[in-house]
């Protein structure tokens, strides 16, 4: 009977929905990722980046009274030797037009997704993805590889972050101040995030650190106690390496 | 009275294995199929347990040709980044697709890895595959040993740029299935192939076909042993495949390098917990272990009739046993019964 009544509001926010892209900037701590160049840890170790891949989920735009405005989806962000790193649009979505005082979103794949049969899945996931862990199910949610010019050579790295433990919540929102302001026109817009690379190599609690001189901490992707604590410490880094740009 | 012992013995056996096959969690619905190309060698008699139809996943139903294609790809090198490594470089045929006397593999650019390649006998009955047991099937298992960076080291639209380049495989993914290659329908291929690796044809599945000459005396006491409480190998062991597909802690080490499941999950009672191997061909898959420590089967038997090292997580079922030298003996050849000789032979399963 009055069901047109609790329609209205979802007609009139359709109608005025905006098309969004975020994009995103790799960085290295302040300037443009560029693959195959050489940067420093803060340890002094020298190193390249050649592949980073992750997933976005659970995007949600903050309102000024604190509400979300989700937008649906799934995303793999991709990011590879000669392809951009900056201004690289990686999700679309629709929202209602407005200001808004923040984003969030999670690195990783949801729970409810991240455990279903890989082989039956479409991309963004399932096995074509190359975020599939194979030794442990589910996926890998962030995949940062690169090499380490270290005194004997060039050795591979790989930080292959996953499992429910490690979906790396981020929150880029602030309600007390207006520092964060995002107006979303009626004819849409765009939201550009700087994501700093390097954060993952800051060291943890005790100074500890990725040292690519050890070799088994060249693979960092399980819960051995000798990578596990780096593993923490890489993830906590990554909770604030993602920046609104601008 | 022999007879009447082996009898019980049998059923016992088919008793365990039943509950087994009962009890073992399914990952996801299988279809058994009304039973695919198995392809049983020539020589193989009518062993029991080759009756069993092999659990195929609805997604993934076998084909003579999708079988053929995998079998291509399983030997090829092309599928890795050097060009070198192929599933067969670490699963050898006549090692019973162990990787002979190594006991740890080498991958693209003569990296080592870490653990010892297990053999793939009749590997479609495997429930949890890789040593810590977390991978659900063949389908999946194969995405690793062909991204895993120290074996083939490919990368998902790398691997389907070079197999779509090649004209056969072009051609024979397309009949297949009915798209251009992929990571994932190269897995489905190779799985395919790897769920016709079937072998019944050892000592032992003669004699429980009915040959009573097929076993030595020795081997037929080391069986009494194996099924015994005294001996104690069956509760893991369990089975037609010899295995219950389930990680424990046989107390090889008090301090494990290798962490095992905890290496997965990060508990600590999960440290040194690896997945109990199918026991078929052991003879022809030294070294033994996850990590190819122990070189001979009587020195294995010997871990067992020590009761291991002292290790807090050790199973309840790993104490010392009290054999003497000649059950030791005995049980090793037992052991070497489960040896089926026309598996590495078997044209089936040899490069095309
Ligand atoms: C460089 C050597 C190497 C190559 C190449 C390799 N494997 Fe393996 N394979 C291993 C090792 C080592 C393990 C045990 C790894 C573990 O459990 O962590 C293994 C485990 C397995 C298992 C699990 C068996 C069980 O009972 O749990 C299967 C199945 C398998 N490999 C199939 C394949 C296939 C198919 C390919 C090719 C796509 C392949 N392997 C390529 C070394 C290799
Ligand atoms: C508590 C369960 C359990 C019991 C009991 C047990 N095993 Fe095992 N067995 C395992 C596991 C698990 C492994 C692999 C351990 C590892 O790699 O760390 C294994 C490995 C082996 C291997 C090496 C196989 C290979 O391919 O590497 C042999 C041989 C073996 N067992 C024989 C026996 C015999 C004989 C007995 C009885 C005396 C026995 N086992 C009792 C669980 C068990």
């Amino acid at each position: 009977m009055k069901a047109w009544l609790f329609l209205l509001p979802l007609g009139l926010a359709s109608a005025l929905a905006a098309p969004v892209e975020l994009k995103i900037n790799l960085r290295v701590g302040d300037q443009p990722l560029q693959f195959a160049q050489t940067y420093q840890t803060p340890q002094g170790q020298p190193y390249q980046i050649e592949l980073l891949k992750f997933y976005i989920s659970e995007v949600a735009l903050v309102r000024p009274d604190g509400r979300e405005v989700r937008a649906e989806g799934l995303v793999l962000a991709e990011f590879k030797r000669e392809a951009p790193t900056q201004g690289v649009s990686v999700m679309k979505m629709d929202v209602p037009a407005g200001q808004y005082r923040g984003i969030r979103f999670n690195v990783g794949v949801p729970r409810e997704l991240n455990h279903l049969d890989a082989g039956t899945q479409q991309m963004p996931l399932g096995v074509n993805s190359g975020m599939y862990w194979a030794w442990n199910p589910g996926y890998i949610f962030y995949r940062l590889e690169g090499v380490a010019l270290l005194p004997e050579g060039k050795q591979k790295w790989v930080i292959h972050m996953g499992t429910d433990a490690f979906r790396i919540p981020v929150r880029l929102q602030d309600l007390q101040t207006r520092r964060v302001q995002i107006n979303i026109p009626p004819t849409g817009g765009s939201i550009t995030l700087n994501l700093d690379v390097a954060k993952a190599f800051q060291p943890g609690p005790g100074g500890a650190f990725v040292d690519w001189r050890k070799q088994s901490l060249r693979q960092l992707h399980g819960l051995s106690p000798e990578t596990s604590l780096l593993m923490s410490v890489v993830y906590f880094n990554m909770q604030t390496a993602f920046s609104l740009a601008n | 009275m022999q007879g009447w012992r082996v009898g019980w013995m049998g059923l016992l056996l088919l008793g365990v294995g039943l509950l087994a096959v009962y009890l073992w969690p399914r990952p996801k619905p299988l279809t058994t199929q009304p039973s695919p190309p198995t392809v049983v060698h020539p020589a193989s008699p009518l062993a029991p347990f080759a009756q069993r139809a092999v659990p195929v996943p609805e997604d993934n139903p076998q084909t003579p040709a999708k079988v053929e294609l995998g079998r291509r790809l399983f030997f090829d090198p092309r599928l890795s980044k050097d060009g070198k490594v192929a599933c067969a470089s670490c699963h050898k045929p006549e090692f019973a697709f162990s990787d002979g006397g190594k006991p740890v593999s080498t991958g693209i650019f003569g990296r080592q890895g870490s653990r010892n390649a297990p053999s793939l006998t009749n590997v479609a009955f495997r429930r949890h595959l890789f040593w810590e047991g977390r991978s659900p099937r063949l389908e999946l298992q194969a995405v690793g040993p062909l991204t895993a960076h120290d074996e083939m080291g490919m990368e998902p639209e790398e691997l389907a740029q070079r197999l779509g380049a090649i004209p056969e495989y072009a051609k024979a993914f397309q009949e297949v299935f009915g798209e251009p290659p992929t990571l994932k329908t190269t897995t489905y291929a190779i799985a395919a192939f790897e769920r016709t690796l079937l072998s019944y044809n050892s000592p032992f599945d003669r004699y429980q076909a009915g040959d009573d000459k097929a076993m030595s005396e020795a081997a037929l006491r080391g069986m009494e042993l194996f099924f015994s409480e005294k001996g104690d190998c069956f509760h893991c062991h369990v089975g037609p495949e010899f295995t219950d597909d389930e990680p424990r802690n046989t107390a090889l080490y008090t301090v494990y390098k290798d962490i095992g499941l905890a290496r997965a999950t990060g508990r600590d009672e999960d440290v040194g917990k690896f997945k109990t191997p199918t026991l078929r061909n052991v003879a022809l898959t030294a070294p033994y272990m996850h990590d190819g420590s122990i070189q001979t089967l009587r020195e294995a038997v010997q871990h067992y009739n020590q009761g291991g090292q002292p290790n807090l997580n050790a199973d309840a079922l790993i104490r010392p046993l009290g054999l003497t030298e000649a059950e030791v003996d005995d049980l090793v050849a037992f052991l070497r019964s489960l040896t089926d000789e026309s598996f590495g032979t078997n044209p089936a399963f040899l490069p095309p």
